[in-house]
């Protein structure tokens, strides 16, 4: 699978293309729904209403689980955004992979590190602003030196794996996922018509359970960060 | 074949990809936080003040609702109290005044007795007055009349002058 890319460079930085124009597709696809549903919002919910206010109770729950308190209501539009986006993100790929001359244009974005790496980052730095922003930087900071000062290479270390599990975690699901999605349609027209139909049901059944992956994975992610961040804000207790 | 498991490898780490989704999600996360987040917060506030508003009132409502009808089993047991007090007052008042007019009559009847024996005791002492008086008169009547026939002109003359001086004593 070590799969040709198309790269290019802009402003010193290289860009990869199929990052790129999937990041570009889920972001459209997000925004279109967004919009889509939350037309005529009222008092009294309409489908479409009925659909996003699910979903944004959904969110705020995942929220809610771990950080219970008050501080909850500023991270729910990032809880929300950071799901639907890794969702969408994780489902691309399942419905549309395209390759054109054995270089692949549009896949899920997050079967590549970068991007769940970008998201674990963020979450990082959000967990650390939102601690520094709640305690100061002086309480924020000697939280790495508790229980005993001695701890704060572990404490580190706690931070660097918090951060590298969270993105891997996602990435390894999706990439997995993607990689045997691949395997299977490679089979299904390496042999004619036999291998096609054996493999039609298996690849159906992997997407299916691809979608179920896909959806445990944006879920584990938000939860993951919101924990990460109300650990950080409710460090003293 | 694990080139992309290697984070970080100069082929596997785009930086601008990196930057390129670190910005889409701002992005992403201004544009819903305006289109879609705002008025469904917004909103779902709105909602929760009307439910908690809708069931205060209800509250509110049940309670004077039920004070009401407190009130009114109040009034009605009250009114019941009070008609029977009036009822026993009422009969009470009846057995009093039957008393006194009972006992008015009974001094009336006495003293209407009383009169009238004194009136017939007057009557009859009138009466026996009278009577003597008659009688003496009558008496004196028939003696005169028996001294009449009886009297000579003589004997009538010494009678009348001794009647003359028996009045002018």
């Amino acid at each position: 699978m070590d799969e040709a890319k198309s790269t290019f460079e802009f402003l010193g930085l290289t860009f990869n293309t199929a990052n790129i124009i999937s990041g570009l597709i889920v972001f459209a696809i997000l925004i279109g729904l967004v919009f889509f549903l939350s037309r005529s919002i009222t008092l009294r919910p309409g489908k479409k209403q009925n659909i996003l206010e699910w979903l944004v109770d959904f969110t705020n729950g995942l929220v809610k689980v771990s950080i219970p308190g008050k501080e909850s209501k500023g991270y729910g539009l990032w809880a929300f955004t950071l799901f639907c986006f890794i969702f969408i993100a994780n489902m691309l790929g399942l419905f549309a992979h395209i390759e054109v001359n054995g270089i692949t244009y549009v896949k899920s974005p997050t079967a590549d590190p970068v991007i769940p790496m970008t998201f674990a980052l963020i979450t990082l730095v959000l967990a650390q602003y939102s601690g520094i922003k709640r305690m100061g930087y002086k309480e924020h900071f000697k939280g790495y030196l508790k229980p005993v000062p001695f701890f704060l290479p572990i404490n580190i270390f706690e931070e660097l794996t918090n951060f590298l599990t969270l993105g891997i975690r996602l990435f390894g699901n999706i990439f997995a996922g993607e990689m045997l999605a691949g395997l299977i349609a490679n089979m299904a027209f390496s042999g004619g018509v036999l291998t096609f139909i054996v493999a039609a049901p298996i690849e159906m059944f992997w997407q299916g359970f691809s979608i179920f992956i896909g959806s445990i994975q944006a879920y584990v992610f938000v939860t993951l960060s919101s924990v990460y961040v109300s650990q950080k804000i409710y460090e003293e207790e | 074949m694990f080139t992309h498991l290697i984070v970080g490898s100069a082929q596997g780490f785009n930086v601008g990809d990196a930057v390129f989704f670190a910005l889409c999600f701002l992005i992403l996360m201004a544009i819903i936080g305006k289109i879609a987040w705002d008025p469904i917060t917004k909103m779902l506030e709105e909602r929760a003040n009307k439910i908690s508003n809708d069931i205060d009132s209800a509250e509110d409502s049940r309670n004077k609702a039920e004070k009401l009808a407190k009130e009114r089993q109040d009034a009605l047991n009250n009114s019941h109290a009070e008609a029977s007090e009036i009822v026993s007052k009422a009969t009470q008042d009846g057995k009093e005044r039957r008393e006194n007019i009972i006992s008015d009559a009974k001094s009336d009847a006495s003293l209407l007795k009383e009169n009238a024996q004194k009136d017939i005791e007057q009557e009859r002492k009138d009466a026996l007055a009278s009577t003597k008086n008659d009688v003496a008169d009558l008496s004196i009547e028939i003696a005169s009349k028996i001294i009449k026939k009886e009297l000579s002109a003589e004997d009538q003359k010494t009678l009348i002058d001794s009647y003359i001086k028996g009045l002018g004593d």
